[in-house]
């Protein structure tokens, strides 16, 4: 059975393995090689008789093929209504006709579902919302993607993803060593204008413990410090795991439901292990995703909660403002019109549309908040969802979705967008590097340091002459 | 043949239809894996009833969903179409007393003019349904064979029933006899094709609203605005 070197049913395990596969510069090899991967259908077959179960087969069964499902997907939208973007049609065509064929199928349309399931569905699960039947093309795709994976047809920058979390427990090759020190290193900066303040890492029994995503240490340090200053105006009594800290899944995009869960255990063990009231995630999506809301049933937890109750980033902060252990100075509040972008990750799917907006009734002045529309659980995607942000080969494709949440944000008329999520900042990011329409993007932790009141005691010591 | 179609052919069709439905809906909620479907299946009962509540009503009421919202001539489409389907058989004076006959039970009946609307407004629901197929780029791409052939496995009941019942097309005989088997064909056609949605509607939405209830924000105390 052919196997490439780098394109192969095999999961990277190995540090060696890792950097093997990422010395293939974009994947040139890694795709040559998948022309020639053989579908392994006996494999598949099993794969499909254990794991799809009546869930999924009657949603692919009883589908009444009535195209609703169409106008509520973003990619169909702004890809001229093309048809073969109609949410129904992307699974019955991929998913659908593996599940149909018992897995008897070859090569060239393993890349096609491939190319469909990564670079035609952000799983972002509006379509399940605007179905009568409730079906949710998006759960189906996360399905087809573990399908695809285990077949070793995924994107190269996923592949790598995964092996990542596999090695470092962390994406972004970041060691629990560049994490301590990032962390040490941001406390000793922070402490010139915060005196007092510190990231205190593990330390037992705290109300917070705080886990992050591994693109803060790697490449948003100051995303580190913020939350420290913010903790310790608010006087939280909080720790950061020195193991167990990363909280984000690429594995979750690749589909490698084994990396998953060892990713996810692995937050777990820091939470058995310092013991904290709760644990606090950053602003991230799909890292609640991964950690909160997927992550119990990958760690085998059947009430699906995790063991300690681990709050989004904007429940702290909501609860923070709300209690007064932050408090805003009125004269600072945003004064410009500002919209707010719902991550699918925690608004459709974990209810906290009312939380954000609790926020911003804090940090805005009364009537410069200008809703999107749709907005809140109705949301568009911000169109680098599900590890579209990631791929270069389908870097095009991304680039169009983002037409979509452009569109949104012009027709608000705000320069101002507030986004509370990883993977939305760095799309609005990149739809402002493409379309140029002159708007600036934030996460929260920022905009609450500019016009939060510190406290006489937390201010800094005037320099004597 | 009359006798024999709407006597023990009847109960035999009966036992079929009920027996596939329960079938369908044993083997559904037997299949359900809490691991698999990452839904705690079993916990937080409670806030899982809610979801599903509220996934089904959302869906079963006209203009309920927003779903419903942003599709009005299809709604309108729909809901006369299935209310149609729904009501004009279980209501008809005429299955009724059959019904008195052969098995002994009874239940008010709407007036004769109520049946002929809604079964006029369902076959006119039922063209437009069609006619959508294949005029709408996005509904014609997924749209298969099979799809028409169930959608006149629905109509030709109510079709053969209105010629039967208004003397139209000559040989009443005839059209009676057709209603009578094509009524008992999309009977058997329930619980063997997708038509089994009768039940699985419920258990589907029922399903994903569980799942809202529950994991994606029912317990944050923020029900899904379906």
């Amino acid at each position: 059975m052919p196997e490439g070197i780098f394109c192969n049913k095999t999961p990277v395990n190995t540090k060696e393995a890792l950097e093997a596969v990422l010395g293939d510069k974009g994947g040139k090899q890694y795709y040559a090689e998948m022309q020639l991967l053989e579908v392994d259908k006996a494999k598949l077959a099993a794969s499909i008789k254990n794991t799809c179960k009546s869930r999924t087969r009657t949603w692919l069964e009883m589908c009444a093929h009535c195209g609703l499902c169409g106008d509520s997907c973003f990619l169909y939208l702004c890809n001229n209504r093309d048809p073969k973007q109609v949410p129904a049609y992307k699974i019955q065509s991929t998913l659908g006709e593996i599940v149909k064929r018992n897995g008897d199928v070859d090569n060239a349309f393993m890349q096609h579902a491939m190319e469909v399931a990564w670079s035609q569905c952000t799983c972002c699960n509006r379509c399940g919302q605007y179905c009568p039947y409730g079906i949710d093309m998006g759960v189906m795709f996360g399905y087809l993607r573990g399908l695809l994976y285990s077949q070793g047809f995924v994107p190269w920058e996923l592949k790598i993803g995964a092996g990542m979390h596999r090695v470092f427990k962390a994406q972004m090759n970041v060691t629990d060593e560049d994490w301590t020190e990032t962390c040490e290193w941001m406390a000793e900066e922070a402490q010139d204008e915060w005196p007092g303040l510190e990231i205190p890492i593990d330390k037992q029994d705290a109300d917070i413990m705080y886990t992050v995503n591994a693109r803060e240490p790697k490449h948003y340090p100051e995303d580190i410090s913020e939350a420290a200053v913010i903790f310790h105006v608010a006087g939280e009594n909080w720790t950061v795991p020195s193991s167990g800290w990363e909280q984000t899944s690429l594995a979750l995009f690749a589909g490698d439901w084994e990396a998953c869960a060892q990713q996810v255990k692995h937050v777990y063990a820091a939470i058995d292990r310092l013991n904290p009231k709760r644990a606090v995630g950053t602003e991230c999506g799909h890292a609640h995703r991964a950690t909160v809301i997927e992550g119990p049933f990958w760690a085998g937890r059947p009430d699906g909660l995790t063991p300690k109750p681990y709050l989004h980033y904007t429940e702290w902060l909501a609860e923070a403002l709300r209690e007064g252990k932050i408090k805003i100075d009125p004269a600072k509040r945003i004064k410009q019109p500002v919209t707010l972008q719902d991550s699918c990750n925690y608004i459709r799917n974990y209810g906290l549309k009312e939380i954000t907006r609790e926020i911003i009734s804090y940090i805005v002045e009364p009537g410069y908040f200008v809703e999107m529309s749709p907005n809140k659980e109705h949301n568009y995607c911000c169109g680098g969802g599900g590890g579209f942000n990631g791929m270069g080969i389908f870097r095009p494709q991304r680039n169009r979705a983002l037409m979509t949440k452009r569109d949104q944000i012009l027709a608000t008329g705000c320069k101002l967008v507030i986004a509370p999520c990883h993977n939305c900042w760095d799309a609005i990011r990149d739809l402002e590097e493409e379309f140029k329409i002159g708007i600036k993007w934030s996460f929260l932790k920022p905009l609450i340091i500019s016009m939060m009141i510190v406290p006489e005691h937390l201010q800094p010591k005037e320099e004597e002459e | 043949m009359y006798q024999l179609l709407t006597g023990y052919v009847l109960w035999l069709v009966f036992a079929v239809f009920f027996g596939g439905l329960a079938w369908r809906v044993y083997t559904y909620i037997k299949g359900l894996d809490w691991k698999l479907d990452r839904v705690p299946y079993g916990y937080h009962t409670a806030a899982g009833v809610k979801g599903a509540m509220n996934s089904i009503l959302s869906w079963i009421v006209p203009f309920g969903s927003q779903g419903w919202k942003v599709k009005p001539i299809f709604t309108i489409l729909f809901f006369t179409f299935h209310i149609g389907l729904v009501v004009t058989p279980l209501f008809l004076a005429g299955h009724i007393v059959l019904f008195k006959m052969r098995f002994g039970l009874s239940w008010p009946a709407i007036p004769m003019l109520l049946a002929d609307v809604l079964t006029v407004a369902m076959i006119c629901a039922g063209l437009f349904i069609a006619v959508r197929r294949f005029a709408l780029p996005e509904v014609r791409i997924v749209t298969t064979l099979y799809d028409y052939l169930l959608l006149l496995i629905t109509v030709a009941p109510f079709v053969t029933g209105f010629m039967a019942v208004h003397q139209l097309g000559g040989d009443y005989e005839f059209w009676l006899l057709a209603h009578v088997i094509a009524g008992e064909i999309m009977l058997l056609a329930v619980p063997f094709t997708k038509l089994y949605h009768v039940v699985g509607f419920f258990l589907s939405r029922g399903q994903l609203g569980m799942d809202y209830g529950i994991k994606r924000g029912g317990l944050k105390g923020a029900p899904m605005a379906w």
